[in-house]
């Protein structure tokens, strides 16, 4: 297999709602982004992944053909993927796997999603709503009519776990909260930055059981793009390239009633494993410097601890208690603010991770930079009862270290930033920053 | 700026189904205020499909719950897995399934409460999703249980079946209550 770079990344406001954009003008500003921070033209990609996740939240089936369309890119090679909240990281999967395999040098992976055109009348609120469409995820005839929420579907097996091992306690998910709300204070795409307490999170109201109002990440709009290339193409574009070094993809059973074990995430082992495998990574907690993990809720976030071998299963917990995932602490997790401090585009947001992983091991982090970040890893989950994980690890392979944060030589995309457009499209002074080197 | 309000209302309220004062509120800047021309505009949409669904292989299941009152499970002729929900054949074995009858007696295997839900379930929080098993089944069904105080529920919970006075032939036609219980939900 060849290898595989991270040249280019773009990302939008992540936002409550983006009246003032339609699904496909966010993926327009999502790639325009990634394209100037590459420093390469449209015409100069081989083929678009998409990620969106939901027909009734776009209020269009097929999607992507109309954006493939508005971004320019037809009679390009392009295929849509949905997996629920994994659909970005599975997008990256299936990227990477369009340039390791040899068959194009630059590929573009595209994650876009509206959430809050729904609308319900009665409420006067999208939510209700956003929560229906997410339903006719659920098996249709025997999971749909029970009422099964996205959170209850992640509840199912918190409380197995909690039942079997005492942990995680409300307090340690609380502790997840505080955090990742203050990560994304230092993320200027965020949607929910916030200084809270633990009191605050425990003392928010209950939304499913155990999880409470600060629990839960929010329903976001948003767009994200990166642009993958070969290893040759990644290097004539940039002195510093982030490399996705391993993948892994795994859907376990989607009625959760048939599975051997539902205390744990087993599809984020399985993923996690394939990816630790292919990067040779054996000792995650000592070898990893960060993590993006998929935190829709507190307590997955520990839980996913425990399944990518940070910890033993039922010590998920004691890694925020001893403040090994905080910025500062030996394994920062989700210096963004994950899904509940940065916001959850379902379809953009592995997208996200990916790209917000390869910022961080090229030293282009700004404020969130986690310190001597090299290696980090990305999880994207989705489907039935975390059904879906996939797992990037992302790395830095150059020779000459990076004097992080200082913008000095060695970067290789020479001031460009993770932009923020604010709903008014890049303007020119923004488009002068990205390189434009070919 | 919309020419006539009411009739706007009227057609907008027959074609997403809502009530027109509903609809007025959502869209009161706009029928009311005096937007730019490059405001942002909103429109009411639904999307909308009817269906005549067929169950196909495992149709029996819901004419037994339906017309007897009792569940069904299937059991893999190859490995002797009882399967529920049941499937006319074994995703191990790849070998067919024959129809077996389940048992009356549950126990909540995992559980969650629902307090915020989707519009359809309004009314109904808060309320439980559990994965329970049923006597004589080898898997897990997700079903409704049905509580005097939800926060009861637990892991390991026993429970006994319930079935709707009027049954439709779907899963909402069953649920679950603790054992004890002579209470009869509806």
């Amino acid at each position: 297999m060849n290898k595989v770079g991270i040249v280019g990344v773009g990302t939008t406001a992540f936002k409550a709602r983006w009246i003032e954009k339609t699904y496909y003008e966010l993926a327009y500003d999502a790639a325009k982004l990634a394209l100037e921070d590459a420093g390469i033209d449209k015409k100069d990609v081989g083929g678009v992944v998409y990620g969106i996740y939901n027909e009734f939240f776009e209020r269009q089936f097929m999607p992507d053909v109309y954006i493939h369309n508005y971004i320019g890119m037809g009679l390009k090679p392009s295929v849509r993927v949905a997996t629920g909240g994994a659909t970005g990281g599975a997008a990256v999967f299936v990227g990477w796997t369009w340039i390791a395999s040899g068959l194009y040098d630059i590929v573009m992976v595209l994650g876009v999603e509206k959430a809050t055109d729904n609308y319900n009348y009665a409420v006067g609120h999208p939510t209700p709503e956003t929560l229906k469409a997410i339903l006719f995820s659920g098996d249709m005839t025997f999971e749909n009519p029970m009422g099964l929420t996205a959170a209850a579907s992640y509840a199912l097996p918190m409380i197995a776990h909690i039942d079997k091992y005492g942990t995680p306690t409300e307090k340690q998910m609380a502790m997840v909260s505080v955090k990742n709300h203050k990560n994304a204070i230092n993320n200027p795409i965020a949607q929910s930055p916030k200084l809270l307490t633990v009191d605050d999170v425990l003392n928010s109201k209950m939304i499913t059981y155990p999880f409470k109002f600060y629990d839960n990440c929010l329903y976001s709009e948003g767009a994200s793009a990166i642009i993958l290339a070969s290893e040759k193409v990644a290097k004539s574009l940039s002195d510093n390239p982030a490399w996705i070094t391993g993948v892994g993809l795994s859907l376990d059973k989607a009625f959760a009633g048939e599975r051997d074990d539902i205390t744990i995430f087993t599809s984020s082992l399985y993923a996690g494993n394939d990816a630790y495998k292919m990067a040779g990574i054996k000792n995650p907690i000592k070898e990893l410097d960060f993590a993006e993990l998929h935190d829709a809720f507190t307590g997955a976030e520990i839980l996913s601890y425990e399944a990518f071998n940070f910890c033993k299963p039922g010590d998920g917990g004691k890694l925020i208690e001893d403040g090994v995932v905080e910025m500062g602490g030996s394994l920062p997790v989700n210096p963004s603010g994950g899904l509940i401090g940065c916001g959850h585009a379902v379809g953009a947001t592995g997208v996200m991770q990916t790209g917000e992983a390869a910022l961080q091991v090229q030293g282009r982090a700004e404020k969130r930079q986690v310190k001597n970040a090299r290696v980090g890893l990305v999880q994207s989950i989705g489907g039935p009862a975390t059904a879906w994980t996939a797992a990037m690890i992302v790395e830095r392979q150059d020779k000459i270290r990076v004097q992080r944060g200082k913008g000095t030589k060695g970067q290789g995309v020479k001031g460009a930033r993770m932009k923020r457009t604010k709903g008014k499209g890049s303007k020119g002074a923004r488009v002068q920053q990205a390189r434009g080197k070919r | 700026m919309i020419q006539n309000k009411e009739q706007w209302l009227e057609e907008a309220s027959k074609k997403i189904k809502v009530p027109k004062e509903l609809i007025e509120k959502a869209f009161h800047d706009e029928l009311n205020g005096n937007p730019s021309i490059d405001a942002p505009l909103e429109v009411p949409d639904i999307m909308d499909i009817t269906y005549k669904y067929t169950y196909g292989g495992i149709s029996r299941f819901f004419r037994e719950i339906r017309d007897n009152k009792q569940l069904y499970g299937t059991k893999c002729t190859h490995c002797g897995k009882v399967w529920l929900p049941p499937r006319i054949n074994c995703n191990e074995c790849y070998a067919p399934t024959k129809w077996v009858k389940l048992g009356s007696t549950a126990k909540i295997i995992t559980y969650t409460i629902v307090y915020y839900a989707t519009s359809v379930f309004y009314g109904k929080t808060p309320y439980v999703c559990a994965f329970v098993k049923v006597e004589g089944s080898d898997t897990l069904i997700m079903q409704n249980v049905f509580l005097e105080d939800v926060k009861k529920a637990r892991v390991g919970m026993k429970l006994k079946i319930q079935f709707k006075e009027y049954r439709n032939g779907d899963m909402g036609d069953f649920w679950f209550v603790p054992a004890g219980e002579d209470l009869q939900h509806e």
